[in-house]
């Protein structure tokens, strides 16, 4: 392996292998006088991860321990970054893999924690998947840090219809391949959209969406939590087995409606009963209504008492504008910075952002 | 001797929500009942179902009671005694209302159901069926048991043109008759910049009836508990959906007898 492993580095475009070992002794005392930029460290052999890993790091203040191993396992992630690692790769790995390894964490590393937060809606037609592409944008431009928005409303996903997108891979694949995937490759399934946000596609046809295995999915998102800060999953509407085990993995649940005048708020009271049964649902369960009009404190209120809940944000009505910018594949905030729409958007983001980050493995 | 005669079932599905699924099928229920013959309306929106919200209905029972007591004896199980009926304005139909629970809804099996539709083709001229927009296992059965599919779409933005074209090509990829699927565009003069003409041809397919947008109507119609078509007053999306339904039975309506409707002029009719 170290052989096979030695040869794909001096054969990949930018990079020198200035140094092997086979004991990590070797390489802690001896490896300094090559002064490496970057370490790759097997951890498969290890009794203790995090020292081994802690160790490196320390020693070599000014490279990137990368950890290879061949598996990735959820739990890996929040040890390798507890102990200073900056990436993950799985081995054996070509030069391509290699040279996304470090495009995909020279800014942020692997993520120590981060908030998977799941965008559900009882009956449909909520504006949720607007509601999430703005508010992906918006945490991207803030944080400056990695979003990921996971498009998993399997029948009738609009996210790569919003962003204007002909994806080659998709959540389909992405769950097909989970098994052999690493957060390196897995970053490779997902559309830039703009600076640190990109997208997942849902399927491309809705009879696709049966092929979608839950499990595997619940692990693509507990993988993509250590290549983004922030992962936002949209979900079908109703309760399935798709958006009910989504949620239960998410930190953070928005249940997401659209005034009408019909019987929405009827429909959130019913949905909130359901997720009432998380002992924890008081931190984990939050509400949006969009097309609020007037969007202001008062109404807020007024849909406080109404729904007899208490975290509930509000989205005021600008059809116009989020319509032609759905329909031109753009962003509302970005077309218009100084809207309404974009200053509601940019607080649930601050929302966001002040929440705490749970680590939820699995 | 003949079979006992089933009668025929009306699904109106959607790839999209919010798009009028339940006021058309509200509609549809109850011209059908004013022309005399034998209604049900089934609410298989399971989970989030409005049948009973829009009627202002509170049911004693619902299909997950239904379902219980045909699996507790099958032999004496009189699905009548399940619904609810409406008769606010002396056109009485039956309503088979969805479950109350959420955890009813979500634990419903799909062979249960299409038995309960079956017992109530026996008693039952037409039978309009609510369904959720989602091609889940409960619709595709009642779609596969329809007489005839309503695949209602509107035209607002892209994503909602999307999926009615995937929603379209599937259905029409589940092998079931061209003839069975009849395409209705609801709100067709919304503001909107995008032209019928375009999605036509992106479907594939042009619309069997066109509904015109008539918000205010609709709404009134939801906050009174009346359905349109029997609302006395006039309107054009009640003319509309009256002519729809008197497309569907070949039964032309008295009140516009001569100008049945514009897009199927009389003229095209010759040469069909």
């Amino acid at each position: 392996m170290l052989e096979r492993l030695s040869s794909v580095v001096r054969n990949t475009k930018d990079f020198e292998l200035v140094a092997r070992y086979q004991q990590s002794g070797d390489a802690l005392g001896q490896g300094a006088m090559f002064k490496p930029n970057m370490i790759l460290l097997d951890i498969d052999e290890s009794d203790d991860d995090a020292s081994l890993i802690e160790e490196f790091t320390t020693t070599f203040k000014g490279a990137s321990v990368i950890c290879m191993s061949a598996k990735w396992a959820a739990s890996d992630s929040e040890t390798m970054a507890g102990a200073g690692a900056r990436g993950f790769l799985i081995k054996p790995f070509t030069s391509e893999e290699l040279q996304e390894a470090v495009k995909t964490f020279e800014k942020t590393g692997i993520a120590a924690g981060s908030n998977v937060i799941s965008f559900f809606s009882p009956k449909g037609k909520s504006g949720k998947t607007t509601l999430i592409a703005n508010l992906g944008m918006a945490l991207a431009q803030k944080t400056g840090q990695q979003v990921g928005v996971i498009d998993a409303d399997l029948q009738f996903g609009d996210m790569s219809v919003f962003f204007n997108l002909a994806p080659k891979t998709t959540i389909m694949e992405a769950v097909r391949d989970i098994n052999f995937l690493s957060p390196v490759t897995l970053n490779s399934y997902f559309l830039p959209i703009a600076e640190n946000l990109r997208v997942l596609c849902g399927t491309r046809r809705p009879e696709y969406a049966e092929m979608v295995d839950i499990k595997s999915f619940i692990e693509v998102v507990s993988m993509a939590r250590s290549i983004c800060r922030y992962v936002l999953i949209d979900i079908p509407s109703g309760f399935t087995p798709i958006s009910i085990a989504t949620a239960e993995a998410s930190d953070i649940t928005y249940l997401v409606s659209m005034i009408s005048g019909t019987f929405e708020i009827q429909h959130m009271q019913r949905a909130l009963e359901i997720f009432k049964a998380w002992p924890d649902y008081q931190e984990r369960v939050r509400t949006v209504f969009t097309r609020v009009e007037p969007c202001d404190t008062n109404e807020q209120n007024k849909l406080a008492e109404a729904l007899g809940y208490p975290k509930v944000s509000i989205i005021p009505n600008e059809y116009m504008l989020v319509s032609s910018a759905a329909n031109n594949g753009q962003m509302a905030i970005l077309e218009q910075p100084d809207s309404k729409f974009a200053r509601f958007i940019n607080q649930l983001a601050d929302e966001i952002i002040g929440s705490k980050t749970h680590v939820r493995w699995g | 001797m003949a079979d006992a005669r089933r009668g025929t079932v009306i699904t109106v599905f959607s790839t999209a929500s919010a798009v009028g699924k339940t006021l058309i099928a509200i509609n549809m229920a109850a011209e059908l009942a004013k022309e005399g013959y034998r209604v049900c309306l089934v609410d298989l929106d399971l989970q989030f179902g409005d049948v009973c919200n829009y009627l202002q209905l509170q049911p004693t029972y619902t299909l997950a009671d239904a379902i219980a007591a045909q699996e507790k004896e099958i032999e004496n199980f009189n699905v009548q005694a399940f619904l609810t009926t409406y008769d606010r304005y002396d056109v009485p139909f039956g309503v088979l209302a969805a479950p109350l629970k959420l955890e009813e809804a979500y634990n419903i099996q799909t062979n249960d159901v299409k038995l309960i539709l079956s017992q109530l083709q026996l008693k039952f001229d037409f039978l309009v069926i609510d369904t959720a927009s989602t091609f889940s296992e409960v619709n595709l059965m009642a779609m596969e048991m329809s007489t005839i599919i309503s695949f209602l779409g509107i035209v607002d933005f892209i994503p909602t043109i999307k999926n009615m074209k995937s929603g379209n090509d599937t259905i029409h990829g589940l092998g079931y008759d061209t003839n069975k699927i009849r395409m209705i565009l609801n709100r067709s003069n919304s503001k909107t910049r995008i032209d019928l003409q375009d999605v036509e041809q992106l479907l594939g397919s042009e619309f069997y009836h066109v509904l015109p947008n008539d918000f205010g109507t609709a709404t009134r119609s939801i906050k009174t508990g009346c359905p349109l078509v029997l609302d006395t007053k006039a309107s054009p999306l009640k003319t509309e959906l009256r002519n729809l339904v008197a497309r569907y039975t070949g039964n032309p309506l008295e009140e516009v007898d001569g100008k049945e409707d514009s897009n199927s002029s009389w003229f095209s009719k010759l040469f069909r």
